[in-house]
C-alpha cells in the first residue's frame, strides 16, 4: 500500500514538472493590449498553475492503477473489499472545498474588483452592433467610424448597444468582450497599453461573439491604437489621419 | 411497420384538420392567418393524429370510451416498429433512434469541419454553415440528453430494481412515440429556411429569422414533454417498484444517477417550453416578451433559457457518472468506494445546478453585482464532482483491473471529462471568462465533457450490456481498435480548440482570420479520423448482432440483478420477484449476496 502510494507521489511529481514546464514553453495567450488583458492574462496564468496539479493528481493515480493493477484475463479473484468508510473522503472532501473556495477568492473576485476598481473614463466610444456591421461614435467629437481608432494609455469606456438583435463587442487583443443587447446600453472599460493594428495582428479587431444570424462572420471591424496625437490629429481630420 | 404508417396517416388528417380550423377562424375573424400560424396549428392537431394512429388509440384510449383495448403479443423484430409497452422495446427503440441520431449530426460535424479546413468559402455559403451547425447543436444536444436516459434507463431500470416493467408502460411508450416527429420536424427546418440561432434560440434574432425557427421550437417543445413524462415515470419506477429488500442504500448507482437526471428533468424542463413558447408568442400573436421594438426584455429570456438549459447538462452527464462508476466497480472487482458519497454528490449536483444559470451570462449585460454570487455557486459545483473522482479512483486502487473493451471506455471517460472539468474552472472565473465566453475554448470544453464524457460513457455501456441486450457478444477485437483509434483522434481534434479559442477563434461562425488557418486544418484532418472510428463500433454492432457467438447470462460475473437473468431476459424479466439480500457491490467479500433470484430450476444465489 505504502509502496503503491509512494510511486503514485513520484509519478505526480514528475506529470507536474512536465506539465508546468510545458505551459510555460507553449504559446498560451496572444498579444495583450490592455490593462485589462494583463488582469485576466494573470488571472489564466495562475489558473493554469493550480489547474496541472489537480490534473496530473488524477492522472498519476489512473495511469498506476492501470499499470500496476492490471490483469492480463478475466481476474480469478476479487480486489480487496475497500469500501471508503476511512478519513480519505473526509480529507478530499476538505482539499476539494479549500481549493474551490480559494479559486472563488483567488483569481476570482479579486479579478473583478481589479477590474472594476477604474470608474473614470478620458474617452467615451459609443459602440452600435446590427447585422453586420460595427458603427463607433465619439460623442465628444462627433466622429462616426467603420474604424475602432483608440488613443494608447487613454481609458476608455464603451457604450455599447444592439440595434436589431443580439451582438457582442469583443477585442481578442484587449480580452474583453460584451453583449451589444437591444433596448439597453452595456459598458466596458478598457485602457489600450500598446499601439498596433489590425494589419499587425488579427487580435486587433472588433469581433462579434454572439450569433446574430446568416452574416455573423462578416461582422468584423479593424481597430487601431495610436499615439494621441496621431488619434487628435484623425479627430480633427473626421475620418482619417 | 403497420402501426407507423397510419399514424402517419392519421398525422396527415390531423395536421389538415388543424390547419382548416386555424383558416376557418382567421376568415371569421376577418384575417386570413399567417402560414407560420397554419402550421403551428396544424401541428398541435397532426400530432394528436400522429399518437393516436401509431397506437395510443388501440392500446389505451379506447379504453376511455369504454371499448376493448386492443393489444397483441407480438414477439417478433416487428414490435420494435410498435406502440410496444415492454420497457426492454423501448429501451432498444431509443438506443437505436439516437445511436442513428448521433451518426447523422457526427456528419454534419464532419462536413462543417470540411467548411472550416480553410479560411473563406470551400464548399458552401456561410448562411449553409450557419443553419447546419444550428441543426448539429440542437440533434447532438437530444442525444445527449436522451440516449443513456431514455435507452439504458428504460432497458436497466426496472430490471436493476427487480421490477416488472416501469411504473407506467402506456406513458414510457408515449414518451418514446413523441421522439419521430422531433426528429422529422428538426430535419425538415431547410425545408422551411432553417434557422440560424444555434440550438439556444435567443432572441430578438429568433422572432424575425426563417420559418425554421417555428418548427425548431415546435419540436424542442414536443421533446421537453417526452422529457418531462419519462422523468415522471423513473421516478415512479424508482421509489415504488423496488424489488423487496432494494433498500436505498442498495441501490446500483446507476439507477441513483437516473433518478437524480429525473429530478431535474421533471423540475427544469417547462422553464425551456415556457420560454420557446414565449418566442412562439411574440413572433406570431405580436405580443412583446422579448422583442425589444416593442418593448420587450432579450436578456429575459436568456435567463429563462438557461435556468433550464443548465440543469440539462446535468440530465446529460448523471446517467453516465452511472454508468461509468458502474463498469468501472465491476471490472475493477471491488465494491464502489465510497458509495454514500458519491449519492450525497450527485444530490448536491441536482441542487446545485439550479442555482448556476447566470455563468452563461457573465458578458450579457446582466446586474454586475451578480457576477460574484455565480461564480461561486459554479466554482463549488467542482465539490460534488470531484467525489465522482474520488469513488471512481477509490475503486480502481487495488483493484483486479479487467480491460475490456467497457472498462477502456469508463477509463477514457475518465481522463476526457477531466479535462472537461478542468477547463471548466477557467469558464466559471468571470475575470477569464470574460476574453473565453463565445470561443473555441467553450467549444472545446462542453464537448470534452459531452463528447469525451457522455459519448464515451455510452459507448461503454453500449459494449457492457452488448451481451444482456442482444444476446451476442461483441467481437472484443474490433473493440480495442474502436477505443484507442476513437480516444487518440478524439484528443487530436478537440485538444487544440482550447488554443484556437484563447488565440481569437470564436464559436458558431463560417469563417476567421487567416492566422488560425494551421490549426483549423489539423482539427478539421483529425475530425475526419475521429469520424471514421465510429464506422468500426456500427460493423463490430451490426455484424455481432446478427452473428455474434450466443453469449452466457452473466459473461462478465458482475454482480447487478440484471446479469442474473438469461440474456435478453424474458418478458416480464424475472420469473418470481427477486430479494435483495445485501450489497450489489460486495466483491472480495466472502458469502455475500446481492440478491436471490428464482431461477427455472429453482432458487439460485445471484452475484456470488
Amino acid at each position: 500500500m505504502t509502496r503503491h502510494a509512494g510511486w503514485v507521489v513520484l509519478l505526480w511529481v514528475v506529470l507536474t514538472a512536465l506539465g508546468l514546464v510545458g505551459a510555460a514553453r507553449v504559446d498560451l495567450l496572444p498579444v495583450a493590449a490592455a490593462r485589462e488583458a494583463r488582469i485576466i492574462d494573470d488571472a489564466f496564468r495562475f489558473l493554469m498553475l493550480l489547474a496541472v496539479p489537480v490534473f496530473t493528481f488524477v492522472l498519476a493515480v489512473l495511469l498506476y492503477a492501470v499499470a500496476a493493477f492490471r490483469a492480463r484475463r478475466e481476474p480469478p479473484e476479487d480486489g480487496p473489499p475497500l469500501w471508503g468508510r476511512s478519513a480519505v473522503p473526509w480529507v478530499w472532501l476538505a482539499v476539494t472545498s479549500a481549493l474551490a473556495v480559494y479559486v472563488i477568492v483567488n483569481p476570482g473576485l479579486r479579478g473583478l474588483a481589479e477590474l472594476r476598481s477604474d470608474r473614470h473614463a478620458d474617452l467615451v466610444v459609443r459602440v452600435e452592433g446590427s447585422r453586420w456591421v460595427w458603427r463607433f461614435v465619439y460623442p465628444e467629437s462627433g466622429v462616426t467610424s467603420r474604424e475602432l481608432v483608440l488613443p494608447v494609455g487613454r481609458r476608455v469606456r464603451f457604450d455599447v448597444t444592439g440595434v436589431d438583435v443580439v451582438h457582442s463587442f469583443w477585442v481578442p487583443a484587449f480580452r474583453v468582450k460584451v453583449d451589444a443587447v437591444p433596448g439597453m446600453t452595456t459598458s466596458v472599460y478598457v485602457t489600450p497599453t500598446r499601439t498596433g493594428d489590425q494589419a499587425g495582428d488579427v487580435n486587433f479587431r472588433v469581433q462579434c461573439a454572439e450569433l446574430c444570424g446568416l452574416g455573423h462572420h462578416l461582422m468584423a471591424a479593424p481597430v487601431r491604437v495610436v499615439d494621441p496625437g496621431a488619434f487628435e490629429a484623425w479627430v480633427a481630420g473626421g475620418r482619417s489621419p | 411497420m403497420r402501426a407507423i404508417v397510419r399514424g402517419i396517416g392519421w398525422g396527415a388528417a390531423g395536421f389538415a384538420l388543424g390547419a382548416l380550423a386555424a383558416t376557418a377562424a382567421g376568415w371569421a375573424a376577418g384575417r386570413p392567418p399567417r402560414a407560420e400560424v397554419l402550421v403551428t396549428l396544424g401541428y398541435v392537431a397532426g400530432l394528436t393524429g400522429w399518437l393516436l394512429g401509431v397506437g395510443l388509440w388501440d392500446a389505451w384510449a379506447r379504453g376511455w370510451f369504454g371499448l376493448p383495448v386492443r393489444h397483441e403479443p407480438d414477439h417478433t423484430w416487428r414490435r420494435y416498429f410498435r406502440f410496444t409497452t415492454d420497457h426492454k422495446v423501448i429501451g432498444v427503440q431509443y438506443l437505436v433512434t439516437f445511436v442513428v441520431l448521433f451518426v447523422l449530426a457526427g456528419a454534419m460535424a464532419l462536413v462543417m469541419r470540411v467548411e472550416l479546413a480553410a479560411p473563406g468559402p470551400t464548399v458552401m455559403s456561410a448562411g449553409a454553415y450557419t443553419h447546419l451547425m444550428s441543426l448539429h447543436g440542437i440533434i447532438m444536444i437530444a442525444v445527449a440528453v436522451a440516449t443513456i436516459l431514455g435507452g439504458f434507463g428504460n432497458y436497466l431500470v426496472p430490471l436493476m430494481i427487480g421490477a416488472e416493467d416501469m411504473a407506467f408502460p402506456r406513458l414510457n411508450a408515449l414518451s418514446y412515440w413523441l421522439v419521430p416527429p422531433v426528429a422529422v420536424l428538426l430535419v425538415a427546418t431547410p425545408l422551411a429556411g432553417g434557422f440560424d440561432t444555434g440550438w439556444t434560440a435567443y432572441p430578438p434574432l429568433s422572432e424575425v429569422n426563417a420559418s425554421g425557427q417555428v418548427l425548431f421550437n415546435l419540436a424542442v417543445i414536443t421533446f421537453g414533454l417526452s422529457s418531462i413524462l419519462g422523468g415522471i415515470n423513473f421516478l415512479a419506477t424508482i421509489v415504488g417498484l423496488r424489488a423487496p429488500g432494494m433498500t436505498w442504500r442498495r441501490l446500483p448507482i446507476f439507477v441513483w444517477a437516473v433518478f437524480a437526471a429525473s429530478l431535474i428533468s421533471v423540475t427544469a424542463t417547462q422553464y425551456l417550453a415556457a420560454g420557446l413558447l414565449m418566442v412562439l408568442l411574440d413572433r406570431e400573436a405580436g405580443m412583446a416578451f422579448f422583442a425589444a421594438a416593442r418593448g420587450g426584455m432579450p436578456l429575459l429570456y436568456q435567463h429563462i433559457f438557461w435556468f433550464y438549459s443548465h440543469p440539462a447538462v446535468y440530465i446529460m452527464i448523471l446517467p453516465a457518472f452511472g454508468l461509468a462508476l458502474e463498469v468501472l466497480t465491476h471490472f475493477s472487482r471491488k465494491p464502489l468506494y465510497a458509495y454514500p458519497w458519491v449519492v450525497g454528490g450527485f444530490l448536491g449536483i441536482v441542487g446545485l445546478s439550479f442555482v448556476v444559470w447566470a455563468h452563461h451570462l457573465y458578458t450579457s449585460g446582466m446586474r454586475e453585482s451578480l457576477l460574484g454570487p455565480f461564480m461561486a455557486t459554479t466554482e463549488l459545483i467542482s465539490i460534488p464532482t470531484g467525489l465522482v473522482f474520488l469513488a471512481a479512483l477509490g475503486t480502481l486502487w487495488m483493484g483486479r483491473l479487467w480491460l475490456r473493451t467497457p472498462m477502456l471506455f469508463a477509463l477514457g471517460f475518465l481522463f476526457n471529462f477531466l479535462i472537461g472539468g478542468v477547463t471548466g474552472i477557467f469558464n466559471a472565473d468571470v475575470p477569464t471568462d470574460l476574453h473565453l465566453q463565445d470561443t473555441y475554448f467553450v467549444v472545446g470544453h462542453f464537448h470534452y465533457t459531452i463528447v469525451g464524457g457522455m459519448i464515451f460513457a455510452l459507448f461503454a455501456g453500449l459494449y457492457y450490456w452488448f451481451p444482456k441486450i442482444t444476446g451476442r457478444m461483441y467481437d472484443e477485437r474490433l473493440g480495442r481498435v474502436h477505443f484507442w483509434w476513437m480516444f487518440l483522434a478524439y484528443n487530436a481534434t478537440f485538444l487544440p480548440m482550447f488554443w484556437a479559442g484563447v488565440h481569437g477563434m470564436n464559436r458558431r461562425i463560417a469563417d476567421y482570420p487567416a492566422p488560425l488557418a494551421g490549426v483549423n486544418l489539423w482539427i478539421s484532418a483529425m475530425a475526419v479520423v475521429l469520424g471514421a472510428s465510429v464506422v468500426v463500433f456500427l460493423w463490430n454492432a451490426v455484424a455481432s448482432w446478427i452473428r455474434g457467438p450466443q453469449a452466457a447470462a452473466n459473461p462478465w460475473g458482475a454482480r447487478t440483478l440484471e446479469w442474473q437473468v438469461p440474456s435478453p431476459p424474458p418478458e416480464g424479466n424475472f420469473p418470481h420477484p427477486p430479494r435483495v439480500v445485501g450489497d450489489p457491490y460486495a466483491y472480495g467479500v466472502p458469502g455475500a449476496a446481492h440478491a436471490v433470484v428464482a431461477a427455472a430450476g429453482g432458487a439460485g444465489e445471484g452475484g456470488g
